[in-house]
């Protein structure tokens, strides 16, 4: 009996212990979990763009509308096959970036939305069917470097196969670089005629020299260890802005403008928001700011805007066929691989 | 026996253990709660007084923000001097200076034209700066009535812009004259906010989209501002897991500023380790000193135990040779000195059983030996028989033979014989006795034939007759010797033998007394068989002396109980 008491009494003990030494709960992050936004002031964003591109443009997002951007930040190609494997719960609302033709690949992944301003965008630079609005134009320029090379020099891509430049090419493998790779097919594209012949000319020019990242391109430019190279005009413009010697030459054979863009997400939580992000990057304010904060070509007319870059229409372009390029992405890069390889037909 | 001693100790240690650790541990816990609670609600009290101290620093700021946006909308001079572009300069600077009288050390005033080109500063900015008029604060500014801020992303360094207001002034009619800017730097927000928070706090300003306008430490800008905003849009508890720090928020909603004040927790968990360590430690020296104690005790209680139960042993072993030192003058001290005194008795009884036994077998060993004699004897009377019949001597031929035969009948082993017998034996005694006496006595015996197989102690009427013979007898000429047996109330045998002799002296008369000692040669005989009579049936038996009533002599009387020879089953 007495003992039956006194197990009773340590067992009271022990359970007083526990009570006691149990956490107490914390009343102010009740507080500020009430600060959080309710889901219709909330967007997910994708993106592969630089932070000095996306973090004004979100920020003036969030203040104009009031809605709160998770950004998710990745490459283009990492965040695109995310979105895949996604399909069937999507996380993202939008895809901010990438070049359209892979916004194109991926056309399962996203939702067709004709952006406010659909109809006042660069014909040549929106969808037809709405699938992607376009952010920035990217046309593809050559590069010099102007203490070795002389202006009337480089004009023309066919300029790249004088001898005077071969092995002096910048180049970045068109299997890493989605935009070395738009330079190779507009490279095709401008000089025309036997694509085999072109193909194998240029790696000739190349003397088997290729640089693996799209930013060697610039500096090996720059420095001189290469007299002209083959980039996009967001990135000579930025290189140039930041004071390096270089001239930039839009060819006179023609080039391509392939912009990047903003694509909806399928299925996406948050649908209304993402389209006013559309829209949003689309209009007018971002695009007015796409040349002097970004370095970048906006994609429609701005009347009353002072711009050094030359005028869209006095660019000659070549017919530059999106969904071609992504179509034979891969058998170019064979054929493209074979003949920088030197190799003689199999 | 070994396994309850170690359950015995084990019980002991777990009482001990329970009784000092259950206390320990207890009071250690509570002690921490308490201590816990009582810091959690000190730090709470402080962090919640800090923060609310920035709080009340910004609204004050922002008071002064307004008062000033709203004198210099007010003025007659600078709307028109900012859409004009052109006016009383001096005017203007005396309107922005006495409007931002008392923000002045807290941030710098701009005034912007519709275009978004300074043209007046309280500070030394560049004139002719730009800021965008479709893009940032003066875009919102210009969608707003009220005073507007955005974030800046300003960079590093002290002079670094972190924060932009923003205020429209209208130009009398619907379009916008210019725009009041007031910039603050990561110095102003320093200055500003410089002994309202703890110093081993930090604080952390958001945006209203939880980006960072301002932080104390450009470390919690990157790592600490990203997380905390992740944990708000899942809606986790905020906070750095490891990190010893908790995090209080609060807004200020004009500027829609948020407030993160990091603050260390109350028990960081090097603190807690401590604790814990010490609680750990303590519980650990009780342990130590419960199996200490248990052991101790166990032992002390044990060992006088074990002694006891070792001497036990011996006891039950037969040897008496133990004693067991009784040690402490306690129970168990006590224990062991009785023990000592019971041993003790035992073996002086032991010893006295030893020397009984001892006398015993000598006595047995007497009876053996004196055994011996009389059959020798027996046989050499048979032998005189013999040669004195041989040799025409019929006394003692008759004599030899009787004396053989009270000689067998004496040694024979038989206790009780019956009575015909010792009947017979009395008359070859008495045989004897007339040829000793010359014939000059009588032997009469009256038994009733029913009687005859009564039993009676072997030689018990014998000493009575002889004593009769000898003493009643002495100088009577016709002496006759009677034995009358006769059975008194059916169960009492009552045999008396009287003579007629000079009689009993009158003293004598009456029950037979016992000295302790017999009283002389003489009546050694009565003595005897007194004695026989009465150890074997009792007090209430033995010999009767009396005077003949019916003439001189004495009258021995025996008493004994009647019994029969039993029939053999």
């Amino acid at each position: 009996m007495n003992r039956h008491r006194a197990r009773a009494l340590v067992c009271l003990m022990l359970a007083a212990l526990l009570a006691l030494t149990g956490c107490s709960s914390r009343p102010e992050d009740r507080s500020a979990a009430s600060f959080a936004p309710d889901e219709e002031h909330r967007l997910v964003v994708y993106t592969s763009h630089k932070e000095e591109v996306y973090r004004p443009i979100i920020k003036e997002f969030e203040a104009r509308t009031g809605i709160w951007v998770e950004l998710v930040v990745g490459g283009t190609n990492e965040l695109l096959d995310r979105l895949v494997q996604e399909q069937e719960h999507p996380q993202a609302d939008v895809m901010f970036g990438g070049g359209v033709d892979s916004l194109e690949a991926y056309a399962s992944c996203f939702t067709p939305y004709f952006c406010r301003d659909w109809e006042l965008l660069d014909p040549e630079l929106r969808s037809p069917i709405g699938l992607w609005t376009p952010f920035s134009a990217l046309p593809v320029v050559l590069i010099y470097n102007t203490k070795l090379v002389s202006p009337g020099q480089l004009t023309a891509w066919s300029d790249l196969f004088s001898p005077a430049f071969q092995g002096r090419i910048a180049f970045c493998d068109p299997s890493v670089s989605g935009s070395s790779y738009t330079g190779l097919v507009t490279l095709l594209k401008a000089v025309g005629g036997d694509r085999d012949e072109t193909l194998r000319r240029f790696a000739v020019s190349l003397d088997g020299r290729q640089l693996d990242s799209s930013g060697a391109v610039l500096d090996s430019v720059a420095d001189g260890t290469d007299l002209v190279g083959i980039t996009l005009e967001e990135t000579a413009l930025k290189r140039g802005a930041e004071g390096a010697e270089l001239g930039i030459v839009y060819p006179s054979d023609g080039t391509s403008c392939v912009p990047d863009g903003c694509a909806l997400v399928k299925g996406a939580a948050h649908e209304e928001n993402a389209q006013l992000f559309l829209d949003f990057i689309s209009g007018l304010d971002v695009q007015r700011q796409m040349e002097t904060s970004f370095s970048r070509r906006p994609i429609r007319k701005i009347q009353d805007l002072a711009s050094t870059l030359p005028l869209m229409e006095n660019i000659p372009l070549v017919d530059y066929d999106i969904p071609w390029a992504s179509e034979n992405h891969n058998k170019i890069l064979m054929s493209w691989a074979f003949y920088f390889g030197g190799g003689e037909e199999p | 026996m070994k396994k309850v001693t170690h359950s015995f100790r084990t019980r002991l240690f777990v009482g001990f253990l329970v009784a000092s650790l259950v206390p320990v541990l207890l009071c250690s816990a509570m002690l921490l709660q308490v201590f816990r609670l009582r810091l959690d609600s000190q730090t709470d009290q402080e962090s919640r007084g800090q923060l609310s101290r920035v709080v009340e620093t910004l609204d004050s700021l922002y008071a002064g923000f307004r008062q000033t946006a709203l004198a210099l909308q007010a003025s007659p001079y600078v709307a028109p001097a900012l859409a004009g572009g052109q006016g009383e300069s001096g005017m203007v600077y005396s309107e922005l200076y006495s409007a931002t009288e008392g923000s002045r050390s807290a941030a710098r005033f701009d005034l912007f034209n519709g275009d978004g080109t300074c043209l007046y500063s309280t500070g030394s900015a560049p004139f002719g700066a730009q800021l965008p008029t479709h893009w940032g604060v003066l875009h919102a500014a210009r969608q707003a009535k009220s005073l507007v801020f955005a974030q800046v992303d300003g960079g590093e360094g002290n002079s670094a812009v972190l924060f932009q207001g923003a205020a429209r002034i209208p130009d009398g009619e619907d379009g916008t004259a210019g725009y009041l800017v007031i910039t603050m730097t990561r110095g102003d927000f320093s200055r500003l906010l410089e002994g309202s928070y703890g110093a081993q706090n930090d604080l952390l300003l958001l945006n209203s989209y939880w980006r960072t306008v301002y932080a104390t430490q450009t470390s919690l800008t990157d790592d600490l501002a990203p997380l905390l905003r992740e944990q708000l849009l899942k809606g986790e508890p905020l906070g750095q897991s490891g990190t010893p720090y908790a995090y209080r928020v609060a807004l200020q909603e004009e500027m829609g500023l948020y407030v993160v004040l990091q603050y260390p927790q109350s028990l960081n968990p090097g603190t807690r380790r401590l604790l814990t360590t010490v609680t750990g430690g303590s519980a650990l020296v009780c342990v130590a000193l419960s199996i200490l104690m248990s052991l101790r005790l166990s032992r002390q209680m044990f060992r006088p135990i074990q002694r006891l139960h070792g001497a036990i042993g011996q006891v039950v072993q037969n040897n008496l040779n133990v004693y067991v030192p009784p040690g402490q003058n306690d129970e168990l001290g006590q224990l062991a000195q009785r023990f000592n005194g019971m041993v003790a008795a035992l073996k002086r009884n032991q010893e006295q059983l030893v020397e009984n036994q001892r006398e015993l077998n000598e006595a047995q060993i007497r009876m053996l030996q004196a055994q011996l004699n009389p059959h020798f004897l027996c046989n050499t009377l048979d032998t005189m028989k013999w040669i004195s019949k041989i040799n025409q001597v019929p006394q003692v031929a008759l004599m030899s033979t009787d004396l053989a035969d009270i000689l067998r009948f004496c040694i024979s082993p038989d206790e009780f014989v019956p009575l015909s017998r010792e009947v017979e034996i009395l008359r070859r005694y008495m045989e004897i006795q007339s040829i000793r006496l010359s014939a000059r006595c009588r032997f009469e015996v009256d038994l009733p034939p029913d009687l005859e197989d009564c039993l009676v102690p072997k030689m018990i009427l014998q000493p009575i007759v002889e004593n009769a013979v000898l003493h009643g007898l002495d100088g009577v000429e016709d002496g006759v010797v009677r034995v009358q047996v006769r059975a008194v109330e059916g169960n009492t045998l009552r045999i008396s033998v009287t003579d007629n002799g000079r009689g009993l002296p009158p003293e004598l008369v009456g029950p037979y007394v016992r000295s302790s000692e017999p009283a002389g040669r003489s009546h050694l005989g009565l003595y005897n068989v007194d004695t026989i009579l009465k150890k074997h049936y009792g007090p209430d038996y033995g010999l009767y002396l009396d005077r003949r009533e019916d003439g001189p002599g004495t009258e021995v009387t025996a008493t004994l109980p009647l019994r029969k020879e039993e029939e053999p089953c």
